[in-house]
């Protein structure tokens, strides 16, 4: 890594390369180990009260204990259509994990392991804390340690719609004059839902569509994770069926932006939430699902999506709260 | 490994004002509020090797939040047309401080959007090409939010310091970016931090904790801690020069005219008794913006009485585009003066 560094040092300064030049220590910048050091009573809170979330051995994302019999909210799309799910807690390792409900809109799942008395977050009593707040969110993970990554508070609260707009995820033939369903993006709600190959859409929320506009325009404004009424034709049948929708940019892509390209690894779902707070926590985009602490080790947050390379967001502790308890009301269903 | 420049590519239409009383005002301005601010205290934590404790991290907090509404107010987005940069307000009367390869040129029409939304025309003054230092001069009336430049060079190696921008351009709900970091290197032209810039920072501000301008955010390697910017120390050196709109040197970060590339966008025709008689007015052109008119006739460019239609093209293809063009002329029997800059062909 300090190659490289200097190799870019060179370009910026050739004729200046030996003159009063200084660099610190790894260690002393902001993500460096003395740095975090100042952070150990934060740290202590992520090792008892966040959870690693794994696919067997492989290590998918983080998450907040809520509950002392072990529920813990994550991210929904990290951990879609994992089989063996297993969490870590603390040193103590849980198999057999299970998704009790999910919010799409959101993006959070709600886990359950069979633990007794673990100590879940506290939650803060607000997350209107000024801009240059700081936080502490999980670093990458040690097998018994949870380590951490602190930064601040750095943009207003706010929506972020879906990116490019919410969608179904089909590909329409071109060759139909009829919204005829051709192929399916990655990730695609519609294909989800269980629509084929050659199946065409009649109508969305009860409204006529005809053309790839009109289609579009009964689309148009609705959030990604919300889900819509569709009417389609199969085989001469007409058929009714609920489907996802989830933001164009993120099925498709080949729409990376150049922004994009220089990010490093960002969530796949990062756009499409009713309301988030952001801050400038980068490491993996494996960071999202834990908690979002405050210098006192309460919980401001939970982290959902690592946007780009230059910011992050988190669902703010008052939607968190609401958000855990109706997806314990429909665990309880 | 490569380097990366924060903005996108664009085309721009070079743009006609006269500056001098506007340049003249913050050149007085600016002298008044040097002798005014005394130097704020320095923070202690930034003569620790790293916070120790909760203490520590407090105090960089405070300090970061006190400061930090004001400067948010004067850090603006620096709207290129196809792209967008990021600058800072450095004087009441609206003098930015932004990047040479967002501004691009001398002489260039580009618009600040204030945090607010405010739209405000402005225009590029000079550029140091091959350190990426750049003013730009709002339009409009203000007095507008500024901040204070630290001119001692006082930030050491590892001071705390944040980064604003308009991280992927201008969002008002947004706002703009905060992002905290330490100096982690720095060299005679170039400082480098561990706050992380993306695409529509370049030309943003870097302040310290007391809230004073250190550098000028300009361009990114691959790993998210390497984050280079122009120290002010760059700025001050060429300040004058920068004033008067004068594109210093050379180098990779704004590419000079060249003789020949300026384009008037005008269709003259020669008379009998003297000058040139305007036949045609091209549309969208300097010529047109400027207000010539078909019809008005010709008489002297900066100075030289003019003859005929190849000695006034040999004129032009001697100038590039950008250059300022003093034209005397008659319109309607009435003599006038117009000033422009050359447009780009």
């Amino acid at each position: 890594m300090n190659a490289k560094l200097f190799s870019i040092a060179a370009i910026v300064a050739t004729a200046h390369v030996s003159e009063g030049q200084q660099t610190l220590e790894s260690a002393y910048r902001t993500t460096g180990t003395a740095v975090v050091a100042a952070f150990e009573p934060q740290r202590l809170v992520l090792q008892t009260s966040s959870a690693v979330i794994l696919d067997g051995r492989r290590e998918l994302v983080y998450g907040v204990v809520i509950s002392p019999d072990g529920h813990i909210l994550t991210k929904a799309s990290e951990i879609h259509g994992v089989e063996k799910l297993s969490v870590r807690v603390n040193e103590e390792a849980y198999e057999d994990a299970r998704i009790l409900a999910v919010n799409n809109e959101w993006d959070v799942a709600l886990i359950k392991i069979d633990a007794t008395g673990l100590i879940p977050v506290v939650y803060a009593p607000t997350s209107a804390v000024p801009q240059g707040t700081w936080v502490v969110a999980n670093g990458v993970t040690q097998r018994k340690v949870r380590r951490l990554m602190a930064g601040i508070v750095s943009a207003n609260i706010r929506e972020i719609p879906p990116q490019g707009g919410a969608a179904l995820g089909v590909i329409l033939s071109t060759k139909s004059k009829e919204l005829e369903i051709d192929q399916f993006a990655e990730n695609s709600g519609a294909k989800e839902a269980g629509l084929l190959k050659g199946d065409v859409i009649l109508s969305v929320e009860g409204q006529n569509v005809k053309t790839l506009e009109e289609l579009t325009a009964t689309l148009d404004g609705r959030k990604a994770g919300t889900t819509i009424q569709l009417l389609f034709r199969r085989g001469g049948v007409e058929k009714t069926i609920d489907v996802r929708l989830t933001a164009r940019g993120e099925m498709f892509d080949d729409q990376m932006s150049r922004n994009d390209q220089m990010s490093g690894k960002f969530s796949k779902r990062r756009s499409g939430f009713p309301r988030v707070m952001q801050h400038d926590i980068l490491g993996a985009k494996s960071i999202v699902g834990g908690p979002l602490l405050d210098l006192q080790g309460r919980c401001l947050g939970m982290n959902i999506a690592r946007a780009n390379r230059a910011e992050s967001f988190a669902i703010p502790v008052e939607d968190l709260k609401t958000l855990a308890e109706s997806l314990m009301k429909q665990a309880a269903k | 490994m490569r380097k990366r420049l924060l903005r996108k590519n664009r085309n721009l239409i070079a743009y006609h004002s006269s500056l001098m009383s506007r340049l003249i005002l913050s050149l007085i301005v600016f002298g008044l509020a040097l002798e005014a601010h005394a130097e704020p205290a320095r923070l202690y934590v930034n003569d620790k090797k790293a916070p120790e404790n909760l203490k520590d991290l407090e105090a960089i907090q405070s300090a970061l939040i006190g400061v930090l509404p004001k400067v948010r107010e004067a850090t603006v987005c620096i709207d290129l047309g196809d792209g967008s940069g990021s600058g800072v307000i450095v004087s009441p009367d609206g003098l930015v401080l932004t990047a040479a390869h967002v501004s691009t040129g001398v002489g260039k029409e580009l618009t600040v959007i204030l945090k607010d939304g405010r739209k405000l025309k402005a225009e590029s003054l000079g550029l140091v090409a091959m350190t990426d230092a750049a003013m730009v001069q709002i339009l409009e009336k203000g007095p507008f939010p500024f901040v204070e430049i630290d001119r001692t060079g006082s930030t050491q190696l590892g001071d705390w310091v944040f980064a604003l921008g308009y991280v992927g351009g201008f969002d008002e709900e947004r706002g703009p970016v905060v992002r905290l970091g330490r100096l982690v290197r720095t060299a005679h032209t170039t400082l480098q931090t561990d706050c992380s810039l993306i695409g529509g920072d370049s030309g943003g501000p870097l302040f310290d904790l007391t809230g004073r301008l250190v550098g000028i955010h300009s361009r990114v390697g691959e790993h998210v801690q390497v984050n280079m910017h122009v120290p002010m120390s760059e700025f001050i050196s060429n300040w004058d020069a920068m004033l008067r709109s004068e594109f210093v040197g050379e180098g990779p970060f704004a590419e000079k005219p060249e003789k020949g590339s300026g384009f008037l966008g005008l269709a003259t025709e020669t008379r009998s008794e003297g000058g040139l008689t305007v036949t045609k007015v091209g549309r969208e052109t300097v010529a047109e913006k400027a207000g010539l008119l078909e019809g008005d006739v010709l008489l002297k460019m900066n100075g030289t009485v003019l003859t005929d239609r190849d000695q006034f093209q040999n004129l032009l293809k001697e100038m590039a585009a950008g250059d300022r063009l003093e034209i005397d002329l008659l319109r309607n029997g009435k003599p006038q003066t117009l000033k422009l800059r050359l447009g780009e062909r």
